[in-house]
């Protein structure tokens, strides 16, 4: 393990140099006869770091996986520049990036073994092959594939071709690793096992990671730093927990996680007014009298009865309890305000931890704000 | 079951229901493969009456004796068919048709695999029209199309002329081993393009781009990948041209010349000017069994690897 990251470190002149670089990058792709070309990426700006696990997250057909593709080289860009540790490689071919990919269907050869899977790539570069029996040996190790050297892909569990695919691209001991909804097909049990694996893995060799994922909750368990695309754009990117708790469009906030977008109006740089009439604390920057949507997630609301409130003036709703769902581990709660129109409704989670009090449908209560948990969208 | 630890009431009675369900479980087993049968039962019975009892009528044929008349006699049975088949005469014809089988598989594998790999690489709808136009000339008779070939080919004919033109005075192009060589690819060259297509259509291309990204160039995917899996297709496409080149007569009467005849023309020759039956019915079976052994051994070596 020593070995593969001391393999990765940068040469010492790139030290500001990012792992990989992409600046104005489009991908057109032709339409059918007469149509207009399609655009998957367009003049996309990204640094990714060094040693970074990056994630790039979507719905499908955002443009994440064409990137992860141009960087690959399986498709070219249209226009734009990509770099690799400061090398132009945007139309280099794969076999001349240093880059590897684990695919979404893993792409075993099915007509060789394990070992051979895993030793391709680097017969494939003429190494020696007492170094290539050492390196597949230490890979088979890292990924704890021992005993299963010569099976055929056919005849391992859809995790064990996991770490195969995972061992083929890792023993190149690659720059930059890149990943294609990895996890996609293995069960829930098995992903969430695979994710922590993943991240260990990851922090153990040093090398960047670019990982392409639909699932949010993927995204920010595994990831240093993630972006969300859509339609080719990039939306927002940052650590987890900045794209979680402030999402900056009402697409981000509605993407990552469950949120409540509320309208309102600007009273002052640091207060909305609800439709209901009731004033919530919330930084922002628009003129007065502006209409906005404001996100807030469903965990960050407080939920009381109304006689044990204390003060009904600011950062409160008064409603009613419409249904109560269980979670097991939470309650969800759907309270429509008493008063406006249209009548507000919020979604509020709360933890099923002893002393937290449990409400019932019609039951009048108090949504509490806490200041700072709410967040003014630019959509 | 709980009823099992129950005192024995005398009216439910569960040893007793166990047995005759499994008879019944048998008796539908037997029906079901007794429909089997009779699904199977017109095939069976074609293939026995158009297939099984021709070649054994041949067989026996084939240790038949002549009458000095050249009339074949059932009876008095003998091996001697079989012992010709070793002059040099047989030896020489067997040798010529499969060279020429060799070399025609060898042609359609290398004008095929490309084709079917382009194919197999367009978009759905140009795959539709290109499938049709290589099943077109299966639209009219072999016969008539090898007609062509001697139209094309005669010394009148335009190929002839522009060698002419070109300075290749004196060139004969029919009744030639090219000829004939010429017409058997040009006859099985589908049945090479279609099981490379279907095997190769059936490739995931993502194992191409894996190899590649595993720093293998265009060729070395191809040769490690591309290639090995599509194996079935290039056996299943190889018997197929190479069993009816090793026995054609259509082609190689209408094309060929005296001195290109195939096994398939001097079989013919037995039965008919000849009137030698046994020993035509001994060369098909002789025939026969070259193509199984060849078949079963393909077979045999790339079941392994596919497998």
């Amino acid at each position: 393990m020593t070995e593969l990251s001391t393999a990765i470190s940068p040469p010492a002149a790139a030290i500001t140099t990012s792992a990989v670089s992409i600046r104005g990058v489009t991908k057109r792709f032709p339409g059918g006869k007469g149509a207009e070309p399609v655009v998957a990426v367009d003049d996309l700006d990204l640094e990714i770091e060094d040693g970074e696990f990056f994630s790039l997250l979507g719905p499908s057909g955002c443009g994440k996986t064409t990137t992860l593709r141009m960087i690959g080289g399986f498709e070219y860009p249209t226009a734009g520049s990509i770099q690799i540790f400061g090398e132009e490689v945007g139309l280099l071919p794969p076999n001349r990036r240093p880059v590897n990919t684990v695919f979404q269907s893993y792409a075993l050869f099915p007509h060789m073994t394990v070992a051979q899977n895993i030793a391709f790539g680097l017969e494939m570069q003429n190494v020696a092959a007492g170094e290539i029996k050492e390196r597949v040996g230490d890979v088979i190790e890292l990924v704890q594939l021992e005993g299963r050297e010569n099976r055929k892909p056919k005849q391992l569990s859809g995790g064990q071709q996991q770490r195969v695919a995972l061992a083929r691209a890792l023993v190149n001991r690659p720059k930059v690793l890149l990943l294609d909804e990895p996890l996609g097909a293995l069960d829930l049990k098995l992903r969430q096992a695979m994710q922590l694996e993943l991240k260990q893995m990851q922090e153990r060799v040093g090398i960047t990671f670019i990982y392409v994922t639909h699932d949010q909750e993927e995204a920010l368990t595994m990831s240093d730093r993630l972006a969300v695309m859509d339609h080719g754009e990039l939306l927002q990117v940052g650590a987890p927990e900045a794209i979680y708790d402030k999402p900056r469009t009402r697409f981000v906030a509605d993407f990552i996680g469950d949120t409540n977008l509320l309208t309102a109006t600007v009273v002052d740089d640091s207060a909305v007014r609800l439709s209901d009439g009731s004033a919530i604390r919330v930084e922002n920057d628009r003129p007065v009298g502006s209409a906005v949507t404001v996100a807030v997630r469903p965990e960050k609301l407080g939920l009381r009865r109304v006689e044990s409130d204390r003060d009904p003036t600011l950062d409160a709703i008064d409603g009613h309890v419409e249904r109560v769902t269980f979670l097991g581990n939470a309650l969800a709660y759907e309270v429509t305000a008493d008063a406006g129109d249209p009548r507000v409704t919020l979604r509020i989670r709360q933890g099923n931890a002893p002393g937290v009090e449990h409400f019932s449908a019609g039951d009048a209560v108090r949504v509490r704000w806490v200041p700072g948990s709410a967040t003014v969208l630019e959509d | 079951m709980a009823t099992t630890l129950e005192p024995p009431t005398g009216e439910a009675a569960p040893p007793s229901a166990a047995p005759s369900q499994l008879g019944l479980e048998r008796d539908a087993e037997r029906a079901d493969s007794r429909r089997g049968f009779l699904i199977g039962l017109p095939s069976l019975l074609y293939l026995v009456v158009f297939f099984a009892i021709p070649l054994g009528i041949v067989f026996v044929y084939s240790f038949g004796n002549r009458s000095r008349t050249g009339r074949t006699i059932l009876g008095d049975w003998t091996l001697s068919s079989y012992e010709r088949l070793f002059s040099s005469l047989v030896m020489q014809i067997t040798g010529r048709s499969l060279g020429y089988a060799v070399l025609t598989t060898v042609v359609c594998l290398l004008v095929g695999y490309p084709f079917a790999y382009y194919l197999a690489t367009r978009p759905p709808k140009v795959r539709g029209i290109l499938l049709v136009l290589v099943m077109i000339p299966f639209w009219s008779n072999l016969l008539v199309r090898t007609y062509a070939w001697r139209v094309i080919l005669g010394s009148d004919g335009p190929l002839v002329q522009v060698l002419n033109a070109v300075g290749f005075s004196d060139v004969r192009l029919l009744f030639t081993p090219f000829a004939t060589i010429l017409g058997l690819i040009y006859g099985f060259l589908p049945f090479m393009i279609l099981p490379l297509y279907a095997s190769i259509e059936r490739l995931d291309f993502s194992l191409v781009e894996a190899a590649r990204d595993l720093y293998a160039s265009g060729w070395e995917a191809f040769r490690r990948v591309t290639w090995p899996l599509s194996r079935p297709g290039v056996i299943a496409g190889s018997i197929l041209v190479f069993i009816p080149s090793f026995g054609a007569y259509v082609i190689p009467e209408i094309l060929g010349g005296s001195r290109t005849t195939m096994l398939g023309s001097y079989v013919v020759l037995q039965f008919l000017s000849a009137r030698d039956q046994p020993f035509g019915a001994a060369l098909s079976m002789a025939i026969l069994a070259v193509m199984l052994a060849a078949a079963l051994l393909y077979f045999r070596s790339g079941a392994k690897d596919v497998a």
